[in-house]
Protein backbone atom coordinates (compact mmCIF):
# COMPACT_ATOMS: atom_id res chain seq x y z
CA UNK A 1 0.00 0.00 0.00
CA UNK A 2 1.37 3.40 -0.98
CA UNK A 3 0.14 5.12 2.26
CA UNK A 4 2.24 2.88 4.53
CA UNK A 5 5.25 5.16 4.23
CA UNK A 6 3.20 8.01 5.76
CA UNK A 7 2.29 6.09 8.91
CA UNK A 8 5.16 7.37 10.95
CA UNK A 9 4.86 10.88 9.57
CA UNK A 10 1.16 10.94 10.43
CA UNK A 11 1.77 9.82 13.97
CA UNK A 12 4.55 12.34 14.41
CA UNK A 13 2.35 15.06 12.99
CA UNK A 14 -0.42 14.17 15.42
CA UNK A 15 2.00 13.96 18.36
CA UNK A 16 3.70 17.27 17.59
CA UNK A 17 0.48 19.23 17.06
CA UNK A 18 2.43 21.39 14.67
CA UNK A 19 2.23 22.38 11.05
CA UNK A 20 2.22 19.54 8.57
CA UNK A 21 5.11 18.77 6.33
CA UNK A 22 4.46 20.09 2.78
CA UNK A 23 4.79 16.67 1.21
CA UNK A 24 2.45 15.09 3.78
CA UNK A 25 -0.02 17.95 3.39
CA UNK A 26 -0.12 17.40 -0.38
CA UNK A 27 -0.71 13.70 0.19
CA UNK A 28 -3.50 14.34 2.68
CA UNK A 29 -5.29 16.55 0.16
CA UNK A 30 -5.52 13.54 -2.11
CA UNK A 31 -5.85 10.65 0.38
CA UNK A 32 -8.99 10.40 2.51
CA UNK A 33 -7.69 7.27 4.33
CA UNK A 34 -4.67 9.12 5.66
CA UNK A 35 -6.87 12.06 6.64
CA UNK A 36 -8.97 9.60 8.67
CA UNK A 37 -5.83 8.08 10.20
CA UNK A 38 -4.52 11.51 11.18
CA UNK A 39 -7.86 12.40 12.73
CA UNK A 40 -7.98 9.17 14.75
CA UNK A 41 -4.39 9.64 15.90
CA UNK A 42 -5.22 13.15 17.05
CA UNK A 43 -8.29 11.89 18.89
CA UNK A 44 -6.23 9.24 20.61
CA UNK A 45 -3.60 11.75 21.64
CA UNK A 46 -6.25 14.14 22.84
CA UNK A 47 -7.67 11.33 24.99
CA UNK A 48 -4.24 10.58 26.33
CA UNK A 49 -3.69 14.26 27.11
CA UNK A 50 -6.98 14.63 28.94
CA UNK A 51 -6.36 11.46 30.95
CA UNK A 52 -2.90 12.69 31.86
CA UNK A 53 -4.14 16.17 32.74
CA UNK A 54 -6.90 14.73 34.91
CA UNK A 55 -4.37 12.64 36.77
CA UNK A 56 -1.63 15.24 37.07
CA UNK A 57 -3.76 18.25 37.92
CA UNK A 58 -5.59 16.58 40.73
CA UNK A 59 -5.43 18.62 43.93
CA UNK A 60 -4.46 17.06 47.22
CA UNK A 61 -7.24 16.65 49.76
CA UNK A 62 -7.93 19.78 51.86
CA UNK A 63 -6.20 18.54 55.00
CA UNK A 64 -2.95 17.77 53.20
CA UNK A 65 -1.29 21.16 53.63
CA UNK A 66 -2.25 21.34 57.31
CA UNK A 67 -0.78 17.89 57.84
CA UNK A 68 2.37 18.95 56.02
CA UNK A 69 2.78 22.02 58.25
CA UNK A 70 2.32 19.85 61.32
CA UNK A 71 5.01 17.48 60.13
CA UNK A 72 7.33 20.41 59.43
CA UNK A 73 6.88 21.86 62.91
CA UNK A 74 7.57 18.41 64.39
CA UNK A 75 10.68 18.28 62.28
CA UNK A 76 11.76 21.69 63.50
CA UNK A 77 11.44 20.75 67.16
CA UNK A 78 13.08 17.38 66.66
CA UNK A 79 16.00 18.54 64.58
CA UNK A 80 18.23 20.37 67.09
CA UNK A 81 18.22 17.36 69.39
CA UNK A 82 18.89 14.95 66.61
CA UNK A 83 21.67 17.24 65.36
CA UNK A 84 23.30 17.11 68.75
CA UNK A 85 22.98 13.37 68.95
CA UNK A 86 24.69 13.08 65.58
CA UNK A 87 27.44 15.47 66.63
CA UNK A 88 28.13 13.48 69.78
CA UNK A 89 27.99 10.20 67.87
CA UNK A 90 30.38 11.62 65.28
CA UNK A 91 32.83 12.81 67.92
CA UNK A 92 32.72 9.41 69.65
CA UNK A 93 33.32 7.64 66.36
CA UNK A 94 36.26 9.93 65.61
CA UNK A 95 37.79 9.16 69.01
CA UNK A 96 37.39 5.43 68.49
CA UNK A 97 39.00 5.67 65.07
CA UNK A 98 41.91 7.69 66.44
CA UNK A 99 42.40 5.16 69.25
CA UNK A 100 42.38 2.35 66.72
CA UNK A 101 44.70 3.84 64.15
CA UNK A 102 47.11 5.93 66.25
CA UNK A 103 49.33 2.97 67.31
CA UNK A 104 49.46 1.78 63.73
CA UNK A 105 50.47 5.19 62.42
CA UNK A 106 52.97 5.65 65.22
CA UNK A 107 54.58 2.28 64.53
CA UNK A 108 54.86 3.13 60.86
CA UNK A 109 56.44 6.47 61.65
CA UNK A 110 58.99 4.96 64.00
CA UNK A 111 59.86 2.24 61.50
CA UNK A 112 60.31 4.92 58.86
CA UNK A 113 62.67 6.80 61.19
CA UNK A 114 64.49 3.54 61.86
CA UNK A 115 65.04 3.09 58.15
CA UNK A 116 66.58 6.52 57.94
CA UNK A 117 69.02 5.86 60.79
CA UNK A 118 70.43 2.64 59.36
CA UNK A 119 72.86 1.09 59.78
CA UNK A 120 72.42 0.55 63.52
CA UNK A 121 73.22 -2.34 65.79
CA UNK A 122 70.50 -3.26 68.20
CA UNK A 123 71.53 -4.41 71.64
CA UNK A 124 68.87 -6.72 73.00
CA UNK A 125 68.37 -6.68 76.75
CA UNK A 126 69.19 -10.13 78.05
CA UNK A 127 69.26 -11.05 81.67
CA UNK A 128 72.44 -12.54 83.06
CA UNK A 129 74.73 -11.42 80.31
CA UNK A 130 77.31 -8.68 80.74
CA UNK A 131 77.12 -5.62 78.56
CA UNK A 132 80.46 -6.31 76.94
CA UNK A 133 79.55 -9.90 76.16
CA UNK A 134 76.27 -8.73 74.63
CA UNK A 135 78.07 -6.18 72.54
CA UNK A 136 80.52 -8.76 71.29
CA UNK A 137 77.80 -11.27 70.56
CA UNK A 138 75.69 -8.75 68.74
CA UNK A 139 78.57 -7.59 66.68
CA UNK A 140 79.27 -11.21 65.89
CA UNK A 141 83.02 -10.79 65.87
CA UNK A 142 84.83 -13.94 66.87
CA UNK A 143 88.29 -13.99 68.22
CA UNK A 144 90.59 -16.62 69.72
CA UNK A 145 89.68 -15.50 73.25
CA UNK A 146 86.04 -15.33 72.45
CA UNK A 147 85.93 -19.00 71.50
CA UNK A 148 87.49 -19.85 74.85
CA UNK A 149 84.56 -18.52 76.85
CA UNK A 150 82.22 -21.49 77.23
CA UNK A 151 80.12 -20.01 80.05
CA UNK A 152 79.31 -16.82 78.20
CA UNK A 153 78.78 -18.57 74.91
CA UNK A 154 76.29 -20.98 76.40
CA UNK A 155 74.27 -18.07 77.80
CA UNK A 156 74.21 -16.09 74.58
CA UNK A 157 72.56 -17.54 71.51
CA UNK A 158 74.37 -17.31 68.22
CA UNK A 159 73.48 -14.12 66.36
CA UNK A 160 74.05 -13.34 62.71
CA UNK A 161 77.46 -11.82 62.13
CA UNK A 162 77.91 -8.15 61.47
CA UNK A 163 80.79 -7.33 59.22
CA UNK A 164 83.33 -4.81 60.45
CA UNK A 165 84.93 -2.54 57.85
CA UNK A 166 88.43 -3.81 56.90
CA UNK A 167 90.29 -0.78 58.22
CA UNK A 168 88.66 -1.20 61.65
CA UNK A 169 89.01 -4.95 61.95
CA UNK A 170 92.39 -4.90 63.65
CA UNK A 171 91.39 -2.33 66.23
CA UNK A 172 88.15 -4.12 66.84
CA UNK A 173 89.86 -7.45 67.30
CA UNK A 174 92.09 -5.85 69.95
CA UNK A 175 89.06 -4.44 71.68
CA UNK A 176 87.31 -7.80 71.61
CA UNK A 177 90.40 -9.52 72.94
CA UNK A 178 90.67 -7.02 75.75
CA UNK A 179 87.04 -7.45 76.73
CA UNK A 180 87.28 -11.20 76.47
CA UNK A 181 90.33 -11.24 78.72
CA UNK A 182 88.47 -9.22 81.32
CA UNK A 183 85.53 -11.61 81.05
CA UNK A 184 87.84 -14.58 81.54
CA UNK A 185 89.27 -13.01 84.65
CA UNK A 186 85.81 -12.18 85.93
CA UNK A 187 84.69 -15.70 85.21
CA UNK A 188 87.63 -17.15 87.10
CA UNK A 189 86.88 -14.95 90.12
CA UNK A 190 83.17 -15.71 90.18
CA UNK A 191 83.34 -19.46 89.47
CA UNK A 192 84.01 -21.52 92.62
CA UNK A 193 87.06 -23.69 92.07
CA UNK A 194 86.65 -26.74 94.34
CA UNK A 195 89.49 -28.83 93.06
CA UNK A 196 91.66 -25.94 92.22
CA UNK A 197 94.28 -24.54 94.58
CA UNK A 198 94.97 -20.93 94.07
CA UNK A 199 98.30 -19.70 95.33
CA UNK A 200 97.60 -16.40 96.93
CA UNK A 201 100.47 -14.29 98.15
CA UNK A 202 100.10 -11.73 100.83
CA UNK A 203 103.12 -9.84 99.63
CA UNK A 204 102.55 -6.33 98.38
CA UNK A 205 104.07 -5.40 95.06
CA UNK A 206 107.48 -3.93 95.47
CA UNK A 207 108.15 -0.52 94.06
CA UNK A 208 111.64 0.79 93.65
CA UNK A 209 112.44 4.14 95.28
CA UNK A 210 111.69 7.21 93.30
CA UNK A 211 114.22 10.00 93.12
CA UNK A 212 112.84 13.45 92.68
CA UNK A 213 115.41 15.77 91.21
CA UNK A 214 115.37 19.56 91.19
CA UNK A 215 114.16 21.31 88.15
CA UNK A 216 117.21 22.03 86.07
CA UNK A 217 116.79 25.30 84.26
CA UNK A 218 119.18 27.76 82.83
CA UNK A 219 119.65 31.13 84.49
CA UNK A 220 117.82 33.10 81.87
CA UNK A 221 114.97 30.52 81.60
CA UNK A 222 114.67 30.42 85.42
CA UNK A 223 114.29 34.21 85.56
CA UNK A 224 111.70 34.13 82.86
CA UNK A 225 109.77 31.43 84.69
CA UNK A 226 109.85 33.44 87.92
CA UNK A 227 108.56 36.49 86.09
CA UNK A 228 105.69 34.50 84.61
CA UNK A 229 104.59 32.70 87.78
CA UNK A 230 105.47 35.45 90.25
CA UNK A 231 107.21 32.99 92.61
CA UNK A 232 110.45 34.15 94.19
CA UNK A 233 113.11 31.84 95.52
CA UNK B 1 20.29 21.97 84.14
CA UNK B 2 22.67 24.03 82.05
CA UNK B 3 22.33 23.38 78.34
CA UNK B 4 25.28 21.76 76.63
CA UNK B 5 27.25 23.97 74.26
CA UNK B 6 30.11 22.99 72.02
CA UNK B 7 33.48 24.56 72.75
CA UNK B 8 33.97 27.73 70.76
CA UNK B 9 30.24 28.35 70.40
CA UNK B 10 29.21 31.48 72.12
CA UNK B 11 25.75 32.86 72.78
CA UNK B 12 26.23 35.22 69.82
CA UNK B 13 26.98 32.43 67.36
CA UNK B 14 24.03 30.43 68.73
CA UNK B 15 21.79 33.43 68.27
CA UNK B 16 23.06 34.06 64.74
CA UNK B 17 22.50 30.42 63.90
CA UNK B 18 18.96 30.52 65.30
CA UNK B 19 18.18 33.68 63.34
CA UNK B 20 19.50 32.12 60.17
CA UNK B 21 17.39 29.02 60.73
CA UNK B 22 14.30 31.11 61.39
CA UNK B 23 14.88 33.09 58.18
CA UNK B 24 15.31 29.88 56.18
CA UNK B 25 12.15 28.46 57.66
CA UNK B 26 10.16 31.59 56.77
CA UNK B 27 11.49 31.43 53.23
CA UNK B 28 10.61 27.75 52.99
CA UNK B 29 7.07 28.31 54.30
CA UNK B 30 6.52 31.01 51.70
CA UNK B 31 7.19 28.44 49.02
CA UNK B 32 5.32 25.66 50.71
CA UNK B 33 1.78 26.41 49.49
CA UNK B 34 2.76 26.32 45.84
CA UNK B 35 5.41 23.63 46.15
CA UNK B 36 3.30 21.28 48.27
CA UNK B 37 0.79 21.02 45.46
CA UNK B 38 3.55 20.71 42.86
CA UNK B 39 5.15 17.81 44.75
CA UNK B 40 1.78 16.11 45.09
CA UNK B 41 1.02 16.48 41.40
CA UNK B 42 4.36 15.11 40.27
CA UNK B 43 3.89 12.12 42.56
CA UNK B 44 0.29 11.68 41.43
CA UNK B 45 1.45 11.59 37.82
CA UNK B 46 3.61 8.60 38.62
CA UNK B 47 1.48 6.77 41.17
CA UNK B 48 -1.93 5.24 40.81
CA UNK B 49 -3.65 6.62 43.87
CA UNK B 50 -3.82 9.93 45.68
CA UNK B 51 -3.01 8.56 49.12
CA UNK B 52 0.36 7.22 47.97
CA UNK B 53 1.03 10.50 46.18
CA UNK B 54 0.36 12.42 49.39
CA UNK B 55 2.80 10.25 51.32
CA UNK B 56 5.45 10.75 48.68
CA UNK B 57 4.83 14.49 48.47
CA UNK B 58 5.11 14.80 52.25
CA UNK B 59 8.38 12.90 52.28
CA UNK B 60 9.71 15.01 49.40
CA UNK B 61 8.80 18.24 51.20
CA UNK B 62 10.42 17.10 54.44
CA UNK B 63 13.59 16.06 52.64
CA UNK B 64 13.77 19.32 50.77
CA UNK B 65 13.26 21.21 54.04
CA UNK B 66 16.12 19.33 55.68
CA UNK B 67 18.43 20.21 52.82
CA UNK B 68 17.07 23.66 52.07
CA UNK B 69 19.96 25.42 53.82
CA UNK B 70 22.42 23.59 51.58
CA UNK B 71 20.70 24.70 48.38
CA UNK B 72 22.89 27.48 47.03
CA UNK B 73 20.48 28.93 44.49
CA UNK B 74 17.07 29.10 46.12
CA UNK B 75 15.46 30.05 42.83
CA UNK B 76 16.17 26.46 41.76
CA UNK B 77 13.96 25.14 44.53
CA UNK B 78 11.03 24.17 42.30
CA UNK B 79 13.20 22.17 39.93
CA UNK B 80 14.89 20.54 42.87
CA UNK B 81 11.59 19.59 44.51
CA UNK B 82 10.24 18.23 41.23
CA UNK B 83 13.23 15.95 40.90
CA UNK B 84 13.03 14.75 44.51
CA UNK B 85 9.29 14.08 44.21
CA UNK B 86 9.64 12.29 40.88
CA UNK B 87 12.42 10.05 42.11
CA UNK B 88 10.65 9.23 45.37
CA UNK B 89 7.45 8.47 43.48
CA UNK B 90 9.28 6.11 41.14
CA UNK B 91 10.86 4.32 44.10
CA UNK B 92 7.53 4.16 45.88
CA UNK B 93 5.86 2.78 42.74
CA UNK B 94 8.48 0.06 42.39
CA UNK B 95 8.23 -1.03 46.01
CA UNK B 96 4.41 -0.90 45.85
CA UNK B 97 4.46 -3.19 42.82
CA UNK B 98 6.72 -5.63 44.64
CA UNK B 99 4.48 -5.52 47.71
CA UNK B 100 1.44 -6.06 45.55
CA UNK B 101 3.03 -9.09 43.92
CA UNK B 102 3.87 -10.56 47.32
CA UNK B 103 0.41 -9.93 48.71
CA UNK B 104 -1.47 -11.31 45.73
CA UNK B 105 0.68 -14.41 45.84
CA UNK B 106 -0.16 -15.08 49.49
CA UNK B 107 -3.50 -13.45 50.19
CA UNK B 108 -6.62 -15.59 50.14
CA UNK B 109 -9.14 -12.79 50.66
CA UNK B 110 -8.44 -9.78 48.51
CA UNK B 111 -9.60 -6.40 49.92
CA UNK B 112 -12.74 -4.88 48.48
CA UNK B 113 -11.74 -2.40 45.76
CA UNK B 114 -12.39 1.25 46.53
CA UNK B 115 -13.96 3.71 44.11
CA UNK B 116 -10.49 4.94 43.27
CA UNK B 117 -9.34 1.42 42.46
CA UNK B 118 -12.34 0.91 40.23
CA UNK B 119 -11.56 4.14 38.40
CA UNK B 120 -7.92 3.11 38.05
CA UNK B 121 -8.95 -0.25 36.74
CA UNK B 122 -10.60 1.48 33.83
CA UNK B 123 -9.19 -0.19 30.76
CA UNK B 124 -7.85 2.91 29.09
CA UNK B 125 -6.41 4.22 32.33
CA UNK B 126 -4.68 0.91 32.99
CA UNK B 127 -3.17 0.77 29.53
CA UNK B 128 -2.09 4.38 29.81
CA UNK B 129 -0.34 3.63 33.10
CA UNK B 130 1.45 0.70 31.52
CA UNK B 131 2.48 2.76 28.53
CA UNK B 132 3.71 5.54 30.81
CA UNK B 133 5.75 3.07 32.85
CA UNK B 134 7.45 1.87 29.69
CA UNK B 135 8.68 5.38 28.86
CA UNK B 136 12.14 6.51 29.81
CA UNK B 137 12.32 8.57 33.00
CA UNK B 138 13.40 11.68 31.10
CA UNK B 139 10.47 11.49 28.68
CA UNK B 140 8.06 10.68 31.47
CA UNK B 141 9.06 13.68 33.54
CA UNK B 142 8.72 15.99 30.55
CA UNK B 143 5.29 14.56 29.77
CA UNK B 144 4.09 14.98 33.36
CA UNK B 145 5.35 18.53 33.71
CA UNK B 146 3.94 19.67 30.39
CA UNK B 147 0.58 18.12 31.31
CA UNK B 148 0.39 20.19 34.47
CA UNK B 149 -1.69 23.36 34.35
CA UNK B 150 0.32 26.51 33.95
CA UNK B 151 3.50 24.84 32.76
CA UNK B 152 4.53 26.05 29.35
CA UNK B 153 7.34 24.41 27.40
CA UNK B 154 9.62 27.28 28.39
CA UNK B 155 8.86 26.80 32.07
CA UNK B 156 9.43 23.07 31.86
CA UNK B 157 12.72 23.75 30.08
CA UNK B 158 13.68 26.15 32.86
CA UNK B 159 12.75 23.65 35.59
CA UNK B 160 14.68 20.84 33.93
CA UNK B 161 17.50 23.12 32.80
CA UNK B 162 17.16 21.92 29.24
CA UNK B 163 16.88 23.75 25.93
CA UNK B 164 13.27 24.25 24.78
CA UNK B 165 14.03 22.24 21.65
CA UNK B 166 15.09 19.23 23.70
CA UNK B 167 11.94 19.43 25.81
CA UNK B 168 9.83 19.66 22.67
CA UNK B 169 11.47 16.67 21.01
CA UNK B 170 11.19 14.57 24.19
CA UNK B 171 7.54 15.48 24.49
CA UNK B 172 6.74 14.56 20.90
CA UNK B 173 8.65 11.34 21.18
CA UNK B 174 6.83 10.41 24.41
CA UNK B 175 3.42 11.19 22.96
CA UNK B 176 4.21 9.18 19.85
CA UNK B 177 5.27 6.19 21.94
CA UNK B 178 2.08 6.40 24.00
CA UNK B 179 -0.08 6.60 20.91
CA UNK B 180 1.67 3.59 19.39
CA UNK B 181 0.95 1.54 22.49
CA UNK B 182 -2.63 2.69 22.94
CA UNK B 183 -3.86 2.36 19.35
Amino acid sequence: MTCDKYDNALLLAAASNGELDAKLARHLERCSTCRMTLRSERELLSRIDSALRAQVNEDPRPGFMAQLRLQLSKELTARPGSDRVWHVAGAALALVLIAMFYPLVNARRSSAQGDLQKPTIKVPQRAGVTQSARAIEDLGVRSRHHSKRPAVQSAVPQEPEVLVPPDEQKAFAQFVACVARRDTIAQAVVTPAANKIVNMTTELPRVSSVDIADLQLGRARQKEWIDQTGISE
Amino acid sequence: MQEFTWPGRTAETELASDLEKAALRREFEQRLEECGTLAFRVARGVLRNAADAEDVAQEAILRSYRRFARLRDHSRFRAWLVRISFRLALDHGRSARRREQRETAWATDLPTPTAEDIAASNEFGRRLQEAMAALSEKSRLVLLLTSMDGHSLEEVAEILRLPVGTVKSRLHSARKQLAEKLR
